[in-house]
């Protein structure tokens, strides 16, 4: 099990077992975070290879998150996807002006998900 | 002036009373002249009277003079007539004395009839001497005349000379009383007519500053009022015309004052409410926002499992099962839909619809619609085609924003056309961008065309059965479109099709924006 890790920061139990679902089948290890610090705190304890980030978190919103994380140089140079509520509604600007590396409307296609990791980092 | 412009007079009054107190000086220096003239005038009378009386007394002294002559003369010739010239001349004495007498003061009257008494004997002593002459008794008659007449004419003439001198001395002093008249009478009227233009002087100056302080008072308090002073008041001492338009000023201002005052309560009454109405506008904003992404995410988990169902993620799906798993997918986008229209139009309805305003290209947009599009044409067997210029420069607005108004409309155009064909047609038209989508589909009725761009207008409720829109999309395309400072209409025939068009600025001015 030398896959590369994926981190997933989302509140919603759901959402975060269909993404464990999805990449059960791939060579993927996913790491989960439930809260925006839990998730600045793993990113920077586990360094994983790309972050999937969800813009509303408990106690730190995904964009100040993904700020925190491109100040660290530790983080700075992960990918990271961010999850935006609406993408006509100006999220996709506010994600990447934090630093977001890509972005994707909720709700999201799984399959096209799939298709955005694997584009940022390959799987092999 | 203050106590001036205090006095309880119209200004008419005031000026009335000034005018006429210095024409009372003026007809009172007249006055004072006019009787120094008739002072004047009865003086010099005197005089003359005096001089007449002067005069008289030399004819006396004349006649005197003759009669003493007329004696000798008979004396010397002997002759009784020359006699008659010596009553002759008496009686010209007489007469003159007479007269002398008739105008002589009462002082004067006893030396004249002193005189007459001597003349009288002067005249006794005559015929006695003419009486000597006629008897030729001329040495008598000598002596008579040398003793006794000559001492009388010589009294007479004394007499005559005193009372010569008494008017000699009286016109003197008639003379010096004239010239001493005449100097005071110039020092008065010079001293008067200094006072009359002292007077008339201060009257004016007094009056006119009376006016004239008010009105620089009223200058000063209307300036302030301009200035928005409304607690300003105007004092004036006047209670004339000026008072009472002063103390309309008063009342003007504290008018004024009030009104200010409700107006500004009343202002902010309003501010409090409008602050109050913009914390609930955030309030609704924020629970948007959040709404937006807790409706979201489980349809997210919905959607996404199915999705994973039907790509087989959990293994084979059974052939029985692929309908209903499709019939929830195609249920689960739609109430997508109708979540996402809900909340734009919420959004749009509390004025916290924001375009984000970029440059775009319109022929990127026409490409998307036509790729996102392509396979419903397909699926129901429509000709879709899409066309554009591709000398269409960039573009400023919000491209996503038109990209969502030409999708409900092509979506619509799609769902309501059974056969034929649906185009999209983008012309740049000067400094404009005209947007077109025509189909084949059922046409509008005439009355609905104007109902069409309102909330839930959906031509019936069957259709929307059949064709499953969220009756949303075209309010919410009318208004993203006059976001943009454009104007939306569309033309329909029943049976034949409907043609939607839109105009939108190729370049929107930031300040257009609402």
């Amino acid at each position: 099990m030398s896959g590369k890790t994926v981190l997933y920061v989302e509140d919603n139990e759901f959402n975060l077992k269909m993404v464990r679902q999805l990449l059960a089948r791939t060579a993927y290890r996913l790491i989960e975070a439930t809260d925006g610090e839990l998730g600045v705190a793993t990113a920077l304890r586990e360094i994983p290879d790309l972050i999937l980030m969800d813009i509303q978190l408990p106690k730190l919103s995904g964009l100040d998150a993904t700020r925190r994380l491109r100040a660290d140089p530790k983080t700075a140079a992960i990918p990271i996807i961010v999850i935006t509520s609406f993408a006509l509604s100006g999220d996709d600007q506010k994600a990447k002006d934090a630093g977001a590396t890509a972005y994707m409307a909720k709700p999201y296609s799984p399959r096209e998900l799939l298709q955005m990791i694997r584009k940022l980092l390959p799987e092999q | 002036m203050r106590w001036v412009a205090g006095i309880k007079v119209s200004v008419h009054g005031k000026l009335l009373a000034g005018y006429l107190l210095v024409t009372l000086l003026v007809i009172g220096m007249g006055a004072m002249s006019l009787q120094t003239i008739s002072k004047m005038s009865t003086q010099s009378q005197l005089l003359d009277e005096a001089h007449e009386r002067v005069h008289w007394s030399q004819d006396i002294q004349h006649a005197l003079a003759m009669q003493m002559n007329f004696t000798a003369m008979a004396l010397l010739l002997r002759s009784e007539t020359t006699v008659e010239n010596i009553l002759r001349e008496n009686n010209r004495f007489n007469n003159t004395l007479a007269r002398l007498e008739k105008a002589a003061q009462p002082e004067e009257v006893e030396l004249i009839q002193r005189i007459r008494a001597a003349q009288g004997d002067a005249i006794t002593t005559v015929a006695d001497i003419a009486n000597l002459i006629r008897d030729g008794k001329i040495a008598d008659a000598m002596r008579l005349q040398q003793e006794k007449q000559y001492p009388l004419y010589r009294r007479i003439e004394e007499f005559v000379t005193q009372l010569v001198l008494r008017e000699s001395n009286k016109m003197d002093q008639l003379r010096a009383s004239v010239a001493a008249a005449n100097r005071s009478t110039l020092i008065l009227m010079a001293i008067s007519a200094v006072a009359l233009m002292l007077v008339a002087l201060l009257l004016g100056f007094v009056i006119s500053w009376s006016f004239i302080l008010p009105v620089q008072k009223a200058h000063g308090f209307v300036s302030e009022v301009a200035k928005g002073n409304f607690t300003a008041t105007i004092n004036v001492p006047n209670r004339d015309e000026f008072g009472a338009l002063a103390a309309h000023m008063n009342h003007m201002s504290q008018e004024l004052q009030r009104l200010y005052e409700v107006q500004h309560r009343a202002s902010q009454e309003l501010q409090r409410l409008n602050e109050r109405l913009q914390q609930a506008s955030k309030a609704k904003s924020n629970f948007l926002a959040n709404m937006s992404h807790e409706l979201r995410t489980p349809m997210n988990a919905i959607l996404g499992f199915v999705e994973m169902m039907l790509d087989e993620i959990y293994g084979e799906v059974p052939p029985q099962l692929r309908e209903p798993l499709t019939d929830v997918q195609t249920n689960g986008k739609h109430l997508l839909r109708l979540i996402n229209d809900v909340l734009d139009l919420s959004k749009i309805e509390a004025g916290r619809m924001e375009l984000v305003l970029a440059e775009y290209s319109v022929q990127d947009v026409v490409e998307i619609i036509r790729t996102s599009l392509q396979s419903l044409a397909l699926e129901k067997g429509l000709e879709f085609v899409a066309a554009v210029d591709d000398d269409i420069p960039l573009a400023f607005g919000d491209g996503k924003r038109i990209t969502q108004c030409l999708m409900n409309l092509v979506g619509n155009a799609l769902k309501f056309s059974k056969h034929g064909r649906v185009a999209l047609a983008v012309e740049q038209q000067g400094k404009t961008l005209l947007y077109r989508v025509s189909d084949t589909g059922i046409g509008i009725p005439k009355d609905e065309l104007e109902n069409i761009f309102g909330e839930f207008q959906q031509v019936d409720t069957a259709i929307t059965r059949e064709f499953s829109g969220t009756g949303l999309g075209l309010n919410i395309t009318k208004k993203f479109v006059e976001m943009h400072g454009g104007r939306i209409w569309v033309e329909s025939e029943l049976g034949v099709g409907s043609t939607f068009f839109f105009t939108v600025p190729l370049r929107v001015e930031t300040s257009e924006v609402t």
